[in-house]
């Protein structure tokens, strides 16, 4: 890491000087945000546009829900057991997550990589238990390709779990560059992004194990 | 190795499609080898491509958009001309072309021509009138915009490589399922408009947070210039709508590359559905193309019309009004397939309502120009023109609003005339508008009025030739895409249509002439001020065009028209204000980044049109790898020194100064 | 672009202001946010399971509880606040629950609307036996 030959340090490119955390009157006449604040809400507003993509699959799924042409229905393929796994693993890793953002708060790597790591091997963990669902069905004939109400089931569940995949990569990418660069400001705006599509992902599994899976269980 | 890439992909045996690849590839080249001669290729990659830029890219975004329109342009001469010749007869154009032609003129010209063009405006001229220096994200712009770029380009190899979607230019199942079109055109189509559409959504990201959370100080939600409350408007339903056409086009893709049921006819499948999700998305997106439209109005008119824009607060509230209201009326796209008179009387009622936001702001253009000292330059004329052309525009889909009309009239030419009255009216003009109104801002030297004004009436003139005598087809029964047809009655008004295209020939001819004689005579046209047509907002306060960083210190606003106050102030002295304290300003570096990306995502595209699996995995790799070489880096920003910066204002200001005195003698 | 004289500058320093949301993330709002969690989601579990409620208001009450739910992850793991510089986030957050509300009921509504006007001949004889 080579160090700079000014000692400025820049992190408000506009050139207002410290307006203090946030500075919102309710009309907007503050001048230009902080970057912190700029990075999360433009991310938010992804977060928004992906909500919107699960909600056509929801609704997809509803419609085809009745779809079954002579295949399975919802109640035979069910496990809720392993739903009820699938979910504690996710929660529990937005719960260290949320240790993570405080590890990052404190400047602490072991705290850091340590939080991050449990997030990671606990969303693989939800990954593998997915994914052993997923083999099963297709072992059985009962992939995708058989009926309406199947494709809308695995594709929906498994467009979270592309989700999580993606996550798991972005969170290993996150824990090299902690380690790498310690913990520089736009690497800590890039983790406020990853955690907050980490929560997210933990959001969007409340919607699918209740209204998809417990939903599925008594209709 | 190749998938289903062969020999046989290229269309030796279809002469139109041969020769106009040919002759296009030929035109690349040679531009390609004139660049490279002249020396230009370093230029063009440290200024433009890698540019993060928001004025550069705007630029491109425009460069492309028009390209693209003269390419659907193209198509739209080509299907006139067809339906002239095909009266008991084949013409010269097969169905399997034709149906081609039609489809990649709808894609074409609203995907790769409208939205870049409104999306190219928007760029250049929001962090000007924001009085800030670039967007929230700068590199992600470059991102979006060389995606998009991507989506035109696939789409114009399908001309050379393959062959293009024949479904129209939504792809309605089952006839775009495997089973129906097995060839690689719909495939085209669904890689095209995904890649383009995740540069899309990111532009929505990008500006709304840009206009909500990166204004100059003092600028209140209620300061800001109109265009900017429409751009974020037009920006929120991006985001909302564009992830409904990701999800429903992923959907129709896991069918045919998976075997899913989502719309097939077998299994479960229901390809109603589809006509559902995607005008969810198609009825928003037109929205999209025309709230930006009126924004350019609501600029161009106050400052034509030497007044500030009437009602204020009234636009404000009809352009969120219209944001909201987008999303209540899709079904009226398909009131005939069986919904049932409840729901089409919802969607009937709102259809109409949603006409009450475009009154308001009509009544606030009208009134902004009563009582004003209108100039018609060509950017008022373009505006004149679409107030009429909108309205009668509109009226007719107030019409087709209605269920029992629209039963006589969907799918008939009626409607094409319909959407092209209000497109063409809307989009098309205020985007001549816009580029004629910014052009000096941009290049430093304004358009030839002559060839401008010579451009607007031949638009106009042949705008209607071309499509009134369609809505009379259309109510004598004619139905759209027809390849060919035998009904006397609809014989002469074709004909006149084929006449409006004509003078639509010469009207793009007087456009192209008019950029060519401007460019050539750009020293008599220069616009040494920076404020060529005595604008109110804060574009019209930088240089012409304006240095990298826009604003040498960032404006304190203090009223709603934040240019022309201080401009009146300065009239009155005499003197400009006070000569700022200048520091050094931090500017992003440009980056390859976006371009990279969208190399990599043309080679996804590419290969997974054409099954060659390997490839696509490679191209996969190979933008996770740029995405995190570009979050690797360490110094993304550069610095510009105070006495550049203070160099580049004085020269600005000493212009400035001498017109004011010049002005007063 | 300028032909300044590029002076390249690191990162380093700290963030200044809109460090707000770093100093609320304390381990007490975790925990009590990530305990309020299980028991909505064991809650739901009971209910799917139970026969105690009412058949076929058992959707509404997961739905209820689901809702609640992603309240709580909003709240005390994003950090989602009434307060006024959060105006912008719980703005755009409703706007986008909107569209979702229009996008799903909307769709659900229009297609068995559809489905039923369009059933297939041999459907309709079905379901009059």
């Amino acid at each position: 890491m080579s160090t700079a030959e000014s000692t400025i340090a820049f992190s408000d490119p506009y050139r207002l000087g410290n307006r203090g955390p946030n500075l919102a009157r309710g009309h907007g006449g503050g001048g230009p945000a902080s970057k912190r604040v700029i990075v999360g809400y433009g991310f938010w507003l992804f977060l928004l546009s992906d909500i919107v993509i699960f909600a056509c699959l929801f609704a997809a799924y509803a419609v085809l829900a009745d779809a079954i042409a002579d295949g399975p229905r919802a109640r035979d393929i069910y496990d809720l057991k392993r739903v009820a796994l699938e979910t504690a693993c996710l929660l529990a890793s937005s719960f260290f997550c949320g240790l993570a953002t405080i590890a990052v708060a404190r400047r602490n790597q072991f705290l850091t990589q340590a939080a991050l790591a449990a997030t990671g091997l606990l969303g693989f963990a939800f990954l593998l238990l997915e994914a052993s669902e997923f083999s099963g069905l297709y072992a059985l004939g009962d992939g995708p390709t058989r009926s309406g109400f199947l494709t809308g089931f695995f594709t929906l569940v498994g467009c979270h779990g592309v989700h999580v995949t993606a996550g798991l990569l972005w969170l290993g990418t996150m824990m090299a560059q902690f380690f790498a660069k310690g913990f520089r400001p736009d690497i800590r705006r890039r983790f406020l992004c990853f955690s907050m599509f980490w929560h997210f992902l933990d959001i969007v599994w409340v919607a699918i194990f209740s209204l998809v899976y417990l939903v599925g269980t008594r209709l | 190795m190749l998938g289903k890439l062969g020999w046989d992909a290229i269309p030796f045996d279809q002469p139109i499609p041969l020769v106009a690849g040919a002759v296009v590839m030929l035109v690349l080249l040679g531009v390609a080898a004139w660049v490279v001669i002249k020396g230009w290729a370093p230029y063009l990659w440290k200024e433009w491509i890698t540019s993060v830029d928001h004025k550069h890219i705007g630029v491109m975004y425009i460069l492309l958009g028009l390209v693209m329109l003269l390419r659907g342009f193209t198509d739209a001469i080509m299907m006139r001309s067809q339906q002239v010749l095909a009266f008991h007869a084949q013409g010269y154009l097969p169905p399997e072309h034709y149906d081609q032609i039609f489809s990649a003129h709808g894609t074409l010209m609203i995907l790769f021509g409208a939205m870049p063009l409104v999306i190219g405006l928007m760029n250049f001229v929001i962090p000007l009138q924001l009085g800030v220096r670039d967007v929230a994200f700068p590199t992600l712009n470059s991102v979006s915009f060389w995606l998009t770029a991507t989506g035109a380009l696939l789409i114009n190899i399908s001309l050379v490589v393959g062959e293009f979607s024949r479904v129209g230019w939504l792809p309605y199942p089952p006839l775009s399922e495997l089973r129906y079109s097995p060839s690689v055109g719909v495939d085209y189509y669904l890689w095209a408009v995904q890649i383009s559409g995740i540069g899309t959504l990111l532009t929505g990201v990008n500006f709304v947070t840009t206009i909500l959370k990166i204004r100059a100080p003092g600028m209140t939600y209620l300061r800001m210039p109109m265009f900017c409350w429409t751009a974020l408007a037009s920006c929120m339903l991006i985001i909302a709508a564009f992830p409904v056409l990701t999800a429903t086009l992923a959907m129709l893709t896991l069918d045919r590359y998976l075997g899913f049921h989502f719309f097939t006819n077998e299994a479960g499948g229901n390809p109603m559905m589809f006509v559902n999700l995607i005008w969810c998305w198609a009825h928003p997106e037109v929205y999209i193309l025309i709230l930006p439209a009126f924004g350019i109005f609501s600029e161009v008119v106050p400052t034509f019309s030497s007044k500030p824009l009437f009602g204020y607060r009234s636009m404000v509230a009809a352009t969120l009004f219209i944001c909201v209201v987008a999303f209540c009326v899709w079904l009226h796209h398909f009131f005939t397939m069986g919904a049932g008179a409840d729901v089409n009387a919802v969607f009937g009622i709102a259809s109409s309502i949603i006409a009450v936001g475009t009154g308001v702001k009509m009544y606030n253009w009208l009134f902004t120009m009563y009582g004003g000292r209108i100039r018609f330059a060509t950017p008022m004329l373009w505006s004149l023109g679409f107030m009429t052309t909108f309205i009668t525009g509109g009226l007719t889909g107030v019409l087709l609003a209605v269920p029992p009309a629209d039963f006589l009239l969907h799918n008939s030419m009626f409607l094409v005339a319909h959407f092209h009255h209000v497109i063409v009216g809307g989009v098309i003009f205020g985007v001549f508008a816009g580029i004629t109104y910014w052009w000096p801002k941009a290049f430093g030297f304004r358009l030839h009025e002559g060839w401008g004004k010579a451009g607007f009436w031949c638009a106009l003139a042949g705008f209607y030739v071309t499509f009134v005598p369609l809505y009379i087809t259309g109510v004598l029964g004619m139905t759209r895409r027809l390849q060919h047809y035998d009904v006397a009655e609809w014989r002469p008004w074709i004909m006149v249509a084929a006449l409006g295209v004509v003078i639509l020939i010469v009207g793009a001819a007087c456009q192209v002439m008019q950029i060519v004689v401007s460019v050539k005579h750009r020293n008599e046209l220069r616009d040494t001020t920076g404020d060529p047509w005595d604008g109110r907002s804060l574009e019209w306060a930088t240089p012409s065009p304006p240095p990298v960083f826009n604003f040498a210190v960032l404006p304190q606003v203090q009223g709603a028209e934040a240019y022309w106050d201080v401009k009146q102030r300065a009239r009155e002295a005499l003197r400009l204000g006070q000569e700022p304290h200048y520091e050094a300003i931090e500017m992003p570096r440009n980056s390859a980044t976006g371009f990279v990306c969208a190399f990599f995502a043309t080679i996804i595209g590419f290969a997974l049109i054409w099954y060659i699996w390997w490839l696509a995995i490679v191209g996969l790799v190979g933008a996770y790898a740029t995405f995190v070489i570009f979050a690797w880096r360490d110094v993304p920003e550069y610095e510009i020194p105070p006495d550049e910066v203070a160099r580049i204002d004085r020269a600005n200001r000493g212009v400035r100064q001498q017109a004011l005195l010049g002005a007063s003698a | 672009m300028s032909n300044a004289d590029v002076h390249i500058l690191e990162y380093e320093g700290d963030d200044k202001g809109g460090a707000s949301d770093e100093h609320s993330a304390k381990l007490g709002t975790y925990i009590l946010g990530v305990g309020l969690a299980v028991l909505l989601t064991a809650a739901s579990f009971w209910i799917a399971k139970t026969d105690l409620i009412y058949g076929p208001g058992i959707p509404v009450a997961l739905a209820t509880l689901a809702i609640a739910q992603m309240g709580i992850h909003l709240v005390f793991f994003l950090h989602l606040t009434t307060a006024p510089d959060n105006t912008n986030n719980v703005l755009a957050l409703a706007f986008g629950l909107m569209v979702v509300c229009l996008v799903v009921f909307g769709s659900v509504w229009i297609m068995a609307h559809l489905n039923h006007n369009l059933m297939p001949m041999s459907h309709l004889m079905q379901m009059q036996r």
